[in-house]
């Protein structure tokens, strides 16, 4: 493969794949702004670092560790600076239409550490395999398998018959 | 009890913005850019960097030329930068606003020429790609972009002319990009880096010295981010032969980073003084530097 067939198959899977990427870095900031900021910044890495991408097999992990590394960076960066909760922001702006605020998704996922949100995110929601979060998280297997049981333990979710640790 | 269905469908719900696309494809366009940019600068810095060793090995291999340049006129006060050129574009949501700098005064015509020349093609070819830009923009539903360049002189000495010229892409975020000219006034040549020293031993120096800069002044403020190369994929590992530089009116070599190219977007340009004292040994002379 050429640099430049490697540089065209890496830019189609950051198009692709967008909104799975934008998802991913919003659950962490949870506002637009800095999520666009956070896939922005994670494209120009990526490109920027595209001969360190040795097999391409490896593409998907490889983006979304840096996608991972760069949204921890950002929320530690960022630790400082709260945003507004959008409900309490809601309590002072006027009301637009009544809107149904998912305590469920706020309590669970938000409160959990960068790590283990990452973790559940790429398990559950983003449907990888442990060995490829394995890869993402530079972990190994047990390590990430056990820690998934603790988290869901500790947030008592129900895990129904579609998924498993 | 939650249920991980009903959490998988939240996540699954997080609105995308209309903006995503553009921004994705954007941040591709200019991962994409500078690296094109820099190998014709690369081109253009090894015919400088010829120039400048031929310069310095005829100083050193004949007395009658080092003889000669003591007689040259001193030209560094009447050396002048200005602006000649102003591009401008000004609708709703688009906004451009390119100016190019222009140098007055130099003994060698031809270089000035060739620097003024290529500062204002430079903009012309900026400002077609952003109306291209905005062109493609509004095809695909309207949105905001804005361009702006300049200059700032950096050193002004009767030896020295430091010229740093930024574009800054506003789209969603923004982001910069810096190029710097350093002229010895005196002798008419435009100094680059490696023409600065003896060998390549300057590379490892210079960046084992930033490494460990960006690591006190991360411990020192945590405000402070730099990628570094244990700890991002991306991280900073060396500078390149040709990194952005210029030279201080008190002799200093400063060393510059675009947006993104060591640092967190919102650590902007990011540039580090070097200490003269750890270059000593590496430098041909002492002349600009010590």
């Amino acid at each position: 493969m050429t640099k430049k067939e490697k540089f065209e198959l890496v830019e189609n899977f950051i198009v692709e794949n967008r909104e799975a990427h934008y998802r991913l870095a919003y659950s962490y900031v949870r506002n637009k702004e800095n999520a666009l900021d956070i896939v922005q910044e994670s494209i120009f890495k990526a490109l920027k670092s595209i001969d360190r991408l040795e097999e391409i097999t490896y593409l998907k992990t490889w983006f979304y560790r840096i996608l991972v590394n760069t949204s921890i960076d950002f929320i530690r960066k960022h630790q400082r600076m709260t945003v507004m909760d959008d409900d309490i922001l809601s309590m002072h702006l006027p009301q637009a239409e009544d809107e149904i605020i998912d305590m469920d998704l706020h309590d669970a996922i938000d409160q959990l550490a960068p790590y283990d949100k990452t973790l559940i995110i790429l398990r559950f929601f983003e449907d990888l395999k442990i060995d490829e979060i394995a890869t993402v998280m530079n972990d190994n297997i047990n390590t990430i398998k056990s820690r998934l049981y603790r988290i869901l333990n500790k947030l008592r979710i129900k895990v129904g018959e579609d998924f498993k640790v | 009890m939650k249920d991980m269905n009903k959490l998988k469908k939240d996540y699954e719900e997080i609105e995308i913005p209309n903006e995503l696309e553009n921004v994705v494809k954007e941040s591709i366009r200019q991962a994409k850019a500078p690296q094109k940019k820099r190998s014709f600068l690369k081109q253009w810095s090894i015919g400088a960097a010829a120039a400048a060793a031929l310069f310095v090995g005829s100083i050193n291999v004949s007395s009658t030329f080092a003889q000669a340049m003591v007689n040259v006129p001193v030209l560094g006060s009447i050396v002048e930068v200005f602006t000649v050129q102003n591009l401008t574009l000004d609708e709703d949501t688009y906004q451009a606003d390119l100016s190019a700098p222009a140098i007055n005064g130099l003994e060698n015509e031809g270089l000035q020429t060739s620097l003024n020349k290529k500062y204002i093609e430079e903009n012309k070819e900026l400002y077609k790609q952003f109306e291209k830009e905005v062109e493609e923009m509004k095809k695909a539903g309207n949105g905001h972009m804005g361009i702006s360049t300049g200059y700032e002189v950096k050193t002004d000495t009767d030896q020295l002319l430091s010229i740093a010229r930024y574009v800054e892409n506003t789209i969603g975020s923004s982001s910069t990009t810096m190029k710097y000219d350093t002229i010895d006034k005196q002798k008419n040549i435009v100094i680059t880096l490696p023409s600065l020293f003896k060998d390549n031993a300057y590379i490892d120096v210079i960046s084992s010295y930033i490494a460990s800069e960006m690591k006190r002044q991360m411990a020192e403020d945590e405000e402070i981010t730099y990628f570094l190369a244990e700890e991002s994929e991306s991280g900073f590992e060396s500078i390149q032969p040709d990194q952005n530089f210029y030279i201080t009116a008190d002799h200093k070599l400063v060393i510059s980073f675009d947006d993104y190219e060591v640092a967190p977007g919102f650590m902007g340009v990011v540039t580090f003084e070097i200490p003269s004292s750890i270059l000593g040994n590496l430098l041909v002379s002492d002349t600009y530097i010590n």
